[in-house]
């Protein structure tokens, strides 16, 4: 099994769940009792980026580092001088949210020297229903492309297939099966399974372990 | 699928081979998917200096024949007006795909309809109508981008395919059919070259200097627009048979409005929804026609009150009709709408 470190990196393909993943990952580090950090650095997508459930998280004692004010809005690369306090303060856990595909994973690069040996996972989502990771060789392209943008390595995957609410045991089981097939091609462990929190129960005994999720990014006629 | 990519995947299967266009938030991602995807068929990506020029570029490649598409937001589809009514008055078919955001002016980037009007009642000069067709899932954006090609070429029209920025960015699952080959209309008017046509001038133009030919044209319009407005009016009704509060909504409120009517229902409030899919041509008829029982309605948008005017236009008279609207990038919260509905229903306007 992976261990945790300090800092948590979730990089991946467009809409793979890096954000949800991010997000439920913060909650749980808080609900374990650390001093947990949300990082956004999503300068790819303008809607459905922890920003926009700061209130959310806030709340539940996480803080947020991401563009405030008139910037939180905006669709240009602007990151908070807050980031490197982050990767630097030994007493914080920080949970990265990197925006999709290389494009995204770009900015991360721009940290790779404060970001030290050994103190962090930077995480690879692959959710196996998304266009271009539906294969092996899909997966290990986008990752390469991450990789090369960020100049970074990537060390484990997070297996997060889903077709939203149409997703069944037997939909994550096929994906996973892909997910599992990439890693071992990539030898890289995959860090666990994302499944929604209804579903755990059914997907009991894989060998990776399991993650149950709260999604958090609703859209406007869900919010219950 | 995210709405973006099952714009430009619609695009692809529908035969489109062509796609001008300038990246503008929430639509870059759909630039960047056809990008990517169109050298993979044998198409042609090319991101123009500016939307002026993508438009005037598909107006060249629509006078070729070919099927061709371009996209953007708010402020660059107000660039393009002046292209758009080019190709009404050449009678270009198009796609022109336009993910809303907050306006007037340079705006935001948050979600919104308040290019209903420019999109319905002509946004460029002269007399004119896009046909506009308002999805309002991922289904439906990779659905009605295919079947804006086979209106565009039908109608020798340019077809507007509207939504916002939460359905550019949401992700929904979608099911792509067997690719099919895509049959392309003949387009005996296109003009090819003059190896394709010996001894035939093929001129696409929308120029008549003399009064009585452009009459005639704007006659000739007219009459195609009569069809349009006969033939493709498409809406979709919930719960409207007993329904006594009727809301009016399209694309992403629509999906809102349904959730509100149905939390009403468990109030006991008979509430329905009226869904327009073509806001041009706006499904009059159908609206007249299913909603005998309504005692008021509710045109609930992310504007002013804009299509708020065609449902009173159509109700004329008969009953009330109110607007609720968010602005500026908000989007409607149901229980507010709830609220409206809640008002109206006890406040005696439904009695």
């Amino acid at each position: 099994m992976l261990k945790s470190k300090r800092i948590s990196i979730f990089t991946g393909a467009f809409g793979s769940g890096k954000t949800e993943l991010a997000l439920n990952y913060a909650i749980k580090l808080r609900e374990k009792g650390k001093k947990v950090t949300a990082v956004d650095l999503d300068l790819i997508n303008p809607y459905f980026r922890i920003r926009s459930v700061r209130e959310a998280l806030e709340t539940r004692g996480i803080h947020v580092v991401s563009p405030r004010g008139k910037l939180a809005g905006a669709d240009v690369p602007a990151l908070p001088p807050a980031i490197l306090g982050v990767l630097e303060d030994s007493s914080t856990y920080g949970v990265v949210d990197v925006g999709g595909d290389d494009i995204g994973a770009a900015a991360l690069g721009r940290f790779k020297n404060n970001l030290a040996e050994g103190s962090f996972n930077l995480y690879f989502v692959v959710n196996t229903y998304r266009l271009h990771t539906r294969d092996v060789p899909g997966i290990l392209s986008v990752l390469n492309r991450v990789e090369k943008a960020s100049r970074m390595q990537v060390n484990a995957l997070i297996s997060n297939p889903n077709l939203g609410s149409e997703t069944d045991p037997e939909t994550i089981l096929e994906g996973h099966r892909l997910v599992l097939e990439a890693a071992h091609q990539l030898k890289l462990p995959v860090a666990f399974l994302g499944v929604r929190r209804n579903l755990a129960d059914r997907l009991k005994n894989q060998e990776v372990p399991l993650f149950p999720l709260d999604l958090m990014l609703k859209l406007p006629w869900q919010d219950g | 699928m995210k709405g973006n990519e099952a714009i430009g995947e619609g695009a692809v299967r529908a035969g489109c081979r062509y796609f001008f266009g300038y990246p503008i938030t929430p639509q870059s991602e759909l630039t960047h998917y056809l990008a990517k995807r169109l050298p993979e068929v044998g198409g042609l990506y090319l991101q123009a200096e500016s939307e002026v020029a993508s438009i005037n570029m598909v107006y060249g490649a629509a006078g070729a024949g070919a099927r061709v598409m371009t996209s953007s937001s708010g402020p660059g589809i107000s660039l393009m007006q002046e292209g758009l009514s080019y190709l009404a008055g050449a009678e270009l078919p198009c796609v022109v795909v336009n993910l809303m955001r907050g306006g007037p002016g340079l705006g935001n980037i948050a979600p919104s309809q308040a290019d209903y009007f420019q999109a319905t009642k002509g946004g460029g000069h002269g007399d004119y109508h896009l046909i506009v067709l308002a999805p309002n899932s991922v289904q439906e954006l990779l659905d009605f981008t295919g079947k804006a090609f086979e209106l565009a070429d039908y109608y020798r029209n340019p077809v507007m395919v509207m939504a916002d920025g939460i359905m550019a960015q949401m992700m929904e699952p979608v099911e792509l059919k067997d690719e099919a080959q895509v049959e392309i209309p003949a387009k005996p008017w296109a003009a090819t070259g003059m190896i394709d046509h010996p001894g035939s001038k093929r001129i696409i133009n929308s120029c008549y200097v003399i009064p009585e030919e452009m009459e005639a044209v704007n006659i000739r319009l007219k009459e195609k627009y009569t069809q349009i407005t006969l033939n493709e009016q498409a809406s979709e009704g919930y719960l409207l048979e007993d329904a006594e509060i009727v809301l009016v909504a399209f694309g992403t409120v629509s999906r809102i409005c349904r959730a509100v009517v149905e939390k009403a229902r468990q109030l006991g409030i008979p509430a329905g929804l009226f869904r327009p899919i073509t806001l041009w041509p706006f499904p009059a008829e159908e609206l007249k026609r299913t909603t005998g029982k309504a005692k008021c309605f509710l045109s609930v948008e992310m504007n002013m009150g804009q299509m708020v005017e065609d449902v009173q236009l159509t109700i004329n008279g008969r009953a009330p009709v109110y607007h609720y609207g968010r602005l500026g990038g908000m989007v409607p919260v149901a229980r507010d709408v709830l609220q409206e509905v809640q008002k109206l229903y006890s406040g005696g306007v439904v009695k």
